[in-house]
């Protein structure tokens, strides 16, 4: 079987009007991968930038799958919140980007976008906070329904992702 | 029926932490120390050092110098858990005592080569205005009790941090036996040259 590290961080979001922001994230693959060690999915912290204006995480990822087939390349998704003084929490943006498939350090810039609702809701948000949320999160990787979104751009999510290839020569693959 | 390989391969990495930029903090000496996974072990160099305590230079640059060398060898049987680079830089407050400025830790780089990377430092924040004056009052900032902690994903979604600087380090990289072993690290990676992207701030 073919394996595929992905080692490397979320280094940071920039373009958000919040500053307190934190980022939800998980990696979502198709049925011929399996997950040897690493975590799949998890939360960085919450940081507010002192300097500048890109908010910093550097959270680590590093993954191990193994793989029969090339369906279903791993697809990283984002969930960009933010957070204010008094631990409210409110959704600044979606984004997902897939994982490179070419060996070696990647530079990713990752956009995002947040559901608009009507225009009383927009209002609502504007004052008092929170806004729509989608209910269910595979739409944020899956292009099965949106049709049905209205949204806005959110900012930019900035990751380093290095990917380490092994055995997929035995197999004739080209990346 | 294939031949007896090599089952172990390893990642010489050497080079610096070169220097830091933090606007508000003078006075500052960094440490670092490795973080890596169970398959890992080094095998020679030094896994933890101390730099000197270095001031901003008087000219328009700012500049906060160390050139700190860093020599590590490590070997492992599975590139999962590859060694991180975990710093901590400590300043003196303004009533003298040491505290910290910030955390920062990076991947070290898997392809061969040299490689550049300029890493952000946080420091964690108090939640409430009154715990924020008195660990400044008192000299006793919040800091991770053990700095290893920076490495890792668990646990991070509790922790509120203020970045306030970057720091940037060099790494030479020489691997052995990884194409041996089936591993594919990708084109030599000079300089810490991006890949392809639209540079930031125009329409993507």
């Amino acid at each position: 079987m073919a394996e595929v590290h992905v080692i490397g961080q979320i280094m940071g979001a920039t373009g958000f009007s919040e500053s307190s922001l934190f980022c939800k994230w998980g990696i979502h693959t198709g049925a011929a991968w399996k997950l040897l060690s690493g975590i799949r999915e998890g939360q960085t912290q919450v940081d507010t930038p002192q300097v500048g204006d890109m908010a910093y995480w550097s959270h680590p990822i590093d993954l191990h799958f193994a793989t029969k087939g090339l369906q279903g390349w791993p697809r990283l998704h984002l969930q960009v919140w933010s957070q204010d003084s008094f631990g409210r929490c409110q959704l600044a943006g979606y984004g997902f980007c897939h994982v490179p498939s070419s060996p070696g350090t990647h530079q990713l810039d990752c956009p995002t976008w947040r559901p608009l609702g009507s225009w009383r809701e927009q209002l609502a948000r504007a004052f008092v906070g929170g806004g729509p949320q989608l209910l269910h999160g595979d739409a944020i990787y899956s292009g099965a329904d949106r049709y049905r979104l209205h949204t806005a751009a959110g900012g930019t999510v900035h990751l380093e992702l290095g990917l380490l290839l092994r055995h997929f020569d035995r197999y004739g693959v080209e990346c | 029926m294939a031949a007896a390989g090599p089952s172990v391969f390893l990642l010489m990495v050497n080079g610096q932490v070169e220097s830091a930029q933090f606007p508000e903090y003078d006075d500052l000496y960094c440490k670092y120390c490795f973080v890596y996974g169970q398959d890992w072990a080094p095998t020679a160099g030094l896994e933890e050092g101390i730099s000197q305590i270095t001031s901003k230079s008087r000219d328009v640059r700012q500049a906060l110098v160390w050139n700190f060398p860093i020599d590590v060898t490590f070997k492992s049987t599975n590139p999962y858990g590859w060694p991180q680079i975990v710093l901590s830089v400590y300043g003196p407050d303004v009533f003298g005592n040491d505290v910290v400025r910030g955390y920062g830790a990076v991947h070290l780089p898997f392809s061969p080569g040299r490689h550049k990377r300029t890493i952000p430092m946080f420091v964690p924040e108090s939640t409430s205005k009154l715990q924020k004056f008195t660990s400044w009052f008192m000299g006793r900032r919040p800091e991770y009790t053990d700095p290893k902690v920076v490495a890792q994903g668990e646990g991070r979604e509790v922790t509120r941090v203020r970045s306030q600087g970057f720091v940037t380090l060099l790494f030479n990289v020489v691997t052995k036996d990884m194409r041996k072993l089936g591993y594919d690290t990708g084109p030599s990676d000079t300089q810490g040259v991006p890949g392809p992207s639209p540079p930031p701030g125009l329409p993507l």
